[in-house]
């Protein structure tokens, strides 16, 4: 049986729960959840049968041709679409099993299961397309499938904004990125991805070109929508809208960091000035997502700002990691592979991880706590849910990298060795957000789990049942080891050794005592400034004007709120005047002029019925006739 | 080939002798006039299909089912010469589509005087039918004089708000295009001297002897802004709202759907291959009057607050990348072009309809009074939400808009690659109004109008009569994005063997 029939039937097993849930069984949520668990549960058996049994291969059959424009629908399985796919099928099937508990009780559960099932679809197309249009397309489906869970909640007019927010931000992404590959094929003739990195390691000149500087950065305009780097991130935060499971599979663990494993697909083609764009780019998102974070209330919010920033570390991780290849000092394992390439992917694989289960963990506690979402309304949590409390623990030790012991200690660190080698002004802001990772982390945990319940829910609380929690346990695993390199089957190690080196590289030790630093100062700081379950943000009381900057999230929304209506609204509400005035009424009245006196007579005859046209349309046959005859 | 050119005749006349039909089953009650009329509109699809099912793409000389009716015309060159050809039969194809979709839609509707509604629209369907059909320019503008009379006819006393004004409006500037047209084809037949308005004659003609380039000039100008007013080139696009607005929804969709690509259509199949010249004269009015559609004319879609006449400009702004297209005048562009005519043909008849089906429910087309219809009305809301994403050109429903765009932005930038930036801003306008839509229909609370509504009139869903015309038209859709090459493959060769489209490939 040829490779390529496996990749289909992973794409078939969620379209078919998703077809089969949108005409039979609509209105039956139990069978509706069971074909979709059962879709997710056979994508995880297949895509591990294509991960460890299968070769790497390529699989293209035309698509369409027009001219000189063809595309061919295809799979691309090398090692980094493999360990992706490992990422998304066995989260993508713990957050399948966890929904079953979470969303048991909602009477939408057969839309949120089929909503799930094309989301599956879409994703595991876009790891495996094999040219940047296939790729394109189902960049467009995840984004679409996201819009539709993100508005999950219909009635509530919050969610309805949010997912329309969502769509229309990661168009204007979507925007740079079509026009980057239009740019690709109008150069090189051909989307395919195996071609196109063929022809820039044949002609290394390429890589000074200032046009594939241009293609670079405007296939990266895609990331920045999708991944939420600034100034795009701000759709993120508010897609927590959308039913928790969706938060954390979709917006953390593998939809926003497909615009990372978009950078690390056409790696090849990124100059040296398009790498420090997003280089900066990235740092600049990791800080300003961080500090917005430590002044969040609401526990999702928080989270979500958290994987702005991370994925911001994710974004600087690639260009820090090829610029160094490009300077030629790295040391290079792998033909494809660069160190940018290992470090994004190391740090996606254990961010995956640790940060699923952080927003599983706060749908575990939302859903105690009666969907109470701000934590300061929290607190006790800790005895009231231990199993929550104890992953939920572990995951977050793994955020804030506590050094040794977790999986997120040596992803962090491969980033900042490549940013002490390549850059050492991107290298502090990056320790700098690490010390804001660990204080908003300790906060929210401090605050959230320990002193004594604030709130009627929070008093209520009580563990859930096993669906949630087994979930919450293999990922937890998954948060711990998943920094070792033995933790991962032989298939999936190629780009995980390669990221491990990193860590363990030639300045390991200083890397490893700033990481640790930072790691101790922000915990520490928390600690001292937040009480156990404490009542009220004490830092808005000790400096309000910094605090009310993050708060408000750096004005970002206000800005663009502003943009969109007191700008383009305007504008499109003038030039609707303008139409309605000047074009319907003066030039075209001015118009039928030409058609003059058998306009008014039109008018006069009471228009609408068929002889008045008809008049009209033989006077004019005989109009044109004459002219026909006498001009021509 | 051309063993099954009668199908191509029964297609266009079996919806005229089905509208006949309809009058004189009248007094047999309504069931009747249903069966005879979606007969009407069915049999066409079949035979498109069939016809589709049969084409070879590669046959010589481009045109099959070719079949030649004396006219008693012949000393002035007009004969009934039918034939279909890589370019025209996705469009007769489409219309079939559509035509079935708004002619189940129309026989369930509630209209008063049913019959006489039927007659005008199966009259209209012939005429789309033959429009695509002709060889002859003649009967190509015949026929589609023909589809365009009873549109006026039903917007005039089916239509809604303002159909007095509409109609008016509609039939000026429609009958204002379709002379001037009619004047740019009458120069060319007395111009060339072949004495035949017959395209296959003609072309050959001219790719002997070419006009005169001040010839050309003038009468390409005649025929694009002639053209161009009937496929709402912007600023001579007013009426398209204004008139979508109004019409009955099946009209619309006929109109918008179909009718209004017999200019785009003029300009691929006629006007540019006859004319080479005189469309490079024109190129650069194309293109700044183009980036008006999509950049002016997208914008004014945001500020709608009417649903239907929102759907109108977003059509409008459509019709922007297909000129763009047509501009380009490569293989790509042109294809490109003629792939987006048929996927936007079927969306905007869906989205028509749809909202048609969203009036039933709330009683009004006001967006703001709107609100929460999802709740009361999921299915409908899945298939409009479908046929949003469709239109603004999301891969998946919209895959076959899709790629119909990025053809056509592909060619533009080679074309000129400044231009690229602006077209595919259009991406992001489209999106806005879109979604705003969707969201002020659909999402959110119910709004206190629609409460007031419900009083009178209890909102279900779709029920199954209004379920399968929309779902006939997604299924094309569907299948069109997922096997373009069943549509690109005779575009590609048609407009291969077309030496003015052929070269600027190269």
């Amino acid at each position: 049986m040829g490779s390529e029939l496996y990749a289909y039937a992973l794409l078939a097993f969620p379209f078919l729960s998703a077809t089969a849930i949108a005409f039979l069984f609509r209105r039956n949520g139990l069978v509706a959840s069971g074909i979709s668990v059962a879709a997710a549960a056979l994508i995880l058996a297949t895509a591990l049968h294509i991960i460890f049994r299968l070769e790497n291969f390529e699989f293209n059959v035309h698509w369409i041709e027009l001219g000189s424009f063809s595309v061919s629908f295809g799979f691309l399985i090398n090692d980094l679409a493999k360990l992706m796919l490992f990422v998304v099928a066995f989260v993508g099937f713990l957050v399948h099993v966890f929904s079953l508990g979470y969303m048991k009780d909602d009477p939408n559960k057969a839309r949120f299961f089929g909503g799930l099932s094309i989301f599956m679809f879409s994703m595991l197309g876009l790891v495996m397309a094999s040219s940047l249009v296939t790729l394109f397309v189902f960049w467009e489906l995840v984004g679409f499938s996201s819009y539709m869970l993100i508005g999950f909640y219909l009635g509530k007019p919050s969610a309805a904004a949010a997912s329309k927010k969502a769509f229309i931000v990661n168009r204007v992404g979507d925007f740079g990125f079509l026009i980057g590959i239009i740019m690709v094929f109008s150069m090189f003739g051909t989307f395919n991805l195996t071609s196109l990195s063929e022809i820039f390691s044949g002609d290394a000149s390429l890589l000074q070109t200032a046009s594939v500087t241009a293609i670079g950065l405007f296939l990266f305009c895609g990331t920045v929508g999708k991944s939420g780097q600034l100034p795009l991130h701000v759709w993120l935060p508010d897609a927590m809208e959308g039913p928790t499971p969706v938060s954390a599979l979709i917006h953390a663990a593998t939809m926003v960091a497909a615009g990372v494993f978009l950078l690390c697909r056409t790696g090849f083609l990124m100059t040296v000035d398009a790498l420090t764009v997003i280089v900066w780019v990235g740092v600049l998102t990791a800080l300003v997502a961080g500090l917005t974070a430590i002044a969040q209330r609401d526990i999702k919010k928080i989270l979500a700002y958290s994987t702005v920033s991370q994925l911001g570390y994710m974004v600087a991780a690639f260009g820090l990691g090829s610029l160094v290849a490009l300077s030629g000092s790295g040391s290079h394992e792998h033909a494809i592979v660069t160190g940018g390439v290992a470090a994004a992917m190391f740090h996606l694989t254990t961010h995956a991880f640790f940060k699923a289960l952080l927003f599983l963990g706060s749908g575990s506690i939302i859903h105690a706590c009666h969907h109470e979402q701000d934590i300061f309304k929290m607190g006790g949590l800790a005895k009231k849910m231990p199993i929550t409390f104890w992953t939920f623990t572990l995951a977050l030790l793994a955020l804030i990298g506590t050094p040794f012991i977790t999986a997120g200690f040596y992803s962090k660190d491969a980033i900042l060795a490549l940013a002490y080698q390549q850059d050492k002004v991107a290298f502090s802001a990056l320790v700098f957000g690490a010390v804001l990772t660990a204080f908003y982390m300790t906060r929210l945990w401090k605050i959230a789990f320990l002193g004594s319940p604030k709130s009627e829910g929070a008093d209520h609380a009580h563990e859930n049942g096993l669906v949630m929690t087994i979930p919450l346990i293999l990922l937890s695993i998954g948060s711990i080891l998943g920094g070792f390199v033995w933790f991962y089957p032989e298939a999936l190690r190629p780009i995980i050794l390669i990221g491990e080196h990193l860590a363990h590289g030639e300045n390991h030790t200083t890397v490893a005592l700033f990481g640790g630093a930072a790691w101790a100062i922000g915990l520490a700081v928390a600690w001292i400034l937040y009480g156990a379950g404490a009542k009220e943000d004490r830092l808005e009381r000790t400096s309000k004007p910094l605090h009310t900057l993050f708060a408000q999230k750096f004005y970002f929304d206000h800005v663009y709120d502003w943009y969109v209506a007191k700008i383009q609204q305007r504008i499109a509400l003038t030039l609707h005047f303008i139409e309605q005035i000047v074009l319907s009424g003066l030039i075209v009245r001015g118009m039928a002029g030409i058609a003059g006196l058998v306009g008014i007579g039109l008018r006069s005859l009471h228009v609408g019925n068929i002889h008045t046209y008809v008049y009209w349309f033989i006077g004019g046959l005989v109009l044109f006739w004459a002219l026909a005859v006498g001009i021509f | 080939m051309n063993d099954f050119a009668s199908l191509v005749q029964f297609s266009i006349a079996v919806p005229i002798v089905a509208a006949f039909l309809t009058l004189f089953v009248k007094s047999w009650g309504r069931p009747a006039v249903q069966i005879v009329s979606v007969t009407g509109f069915a049999l066409p699809l079949i035979f498109a299909l069939f016809l589709w099912g049969l084409y070879d793409p590669s046959t010589p000389g481009g045109y099959a089912f070719v079949s030649n009716l004396d006219t008693g015309l012949e000393m002035i060159g007009v004969s009934l010469h039918l034939g279909l050809n890589g370019v025209s039969l996705p469009l007769f194809v489409m219309a079939s589509v559509v035509g079935l979709a708004a002619g189940l839609f129309a026989a369930q509707s509630k209209a008063e005087n049913l019959s006489r509604y039927l007659f005008c629209l199966l009259i209209m369907q012939g005429g789309l039918m033959g429009v695509f059909a002709s060889i002859d320019i003649f009967f190509f503008y015949f026929f589609h004089e023909l589809a365009l009379i009873p549109t006026f006819i039903m917007v005039g006393i089916w239509g809604g708000r303002d159909r007095n004004y509409a109609a008016m409006k509609m039939t000026i500037y429609l009958t204002l295009g379709a002379m001037l047209s009619l004047v740019g084809l009458i120069a060319i037949y007395v111009k060339s001297g072949a004495e035949s308005f017959d395209l296959i004659t003609l072309k050959a003609h001219l790719a002997e002897m070419p006009l005169a380039d001040s010839v050309q000039n003038y009468a390409f100008g005649l025929l694009l802004f002639g053209f161009g007013i009937l496929v709402s080139l912007w600023p001579l696009h007013t009426w398209a709202p204004l008139g979508y607005g109004a019409a009955p929804s099946s009209a619309a969709m006929l109109h918008a759907g179909v009718l209004k690509k017999f200019g785009l259509y003029g300009l691929v199949q006629v006007a540019i291959p006859l004319l080479p010249d005189g469309m490079g004269h024109w190129e650069n009015w194309i293109v700044w009057l183009a980036l008006g559609n999509i950049l002016v004319v997208g914008l004014i879609a945001m500020a709608q607050r009417d649903l239907k006449q929102m759907i109108g400009y977003s059509s409008v702004m459509h019709m922007g990348y297909a000129f763009l297209g047509i501009a380009a005048m490569s293989v790509l562009g042109v294809g490109g072009v003629v792939l987006m005519m048929v996927a936007h043909g079927l969306t905007v008849a869906l989205l028509f309809m749809l909202s048609t089906m969203v009036h039933h429910r709330t009683q009004t087309f006001e967006m703001n009074e709107m609100g929460g219809l999802a709740k009361k009305a999921p299915v409908l809301a899945a298939f409009f939400v479908c046929a949003m994403m469709a239109s603004i050109g999301l891969p998946g429903p919209g895959l076959a808009n899709f790629w119909g765009e990025i053809s056509i932005f592909l060619a533009v930038y080679d074309f000129r690659n400044w231009l690229v930036y602006a077209v595919v801003a259009g991406i992001v306008i489209s999106a806005i109004y879109g979604l705003r839509a969707i969201a002020s229909v659909f999402y959110g609370e119910e709004t206190d109008e629609f409460i007031e509504s419900q009083k009178e009139v209890s909102v279900e869903d779709m029920s199954w009569a209004e379920r399968v015309p929309a779902l006939i038209l997604i299924v094309v859709m569907f299948f069109i994005g997922f096997f373009p090459k069943t549509v690109t493959e005779s575009i590609n060769d048609a407009l291969e063997s077309e030496p003015v489209y052929a070269q600027v490939g190269e």
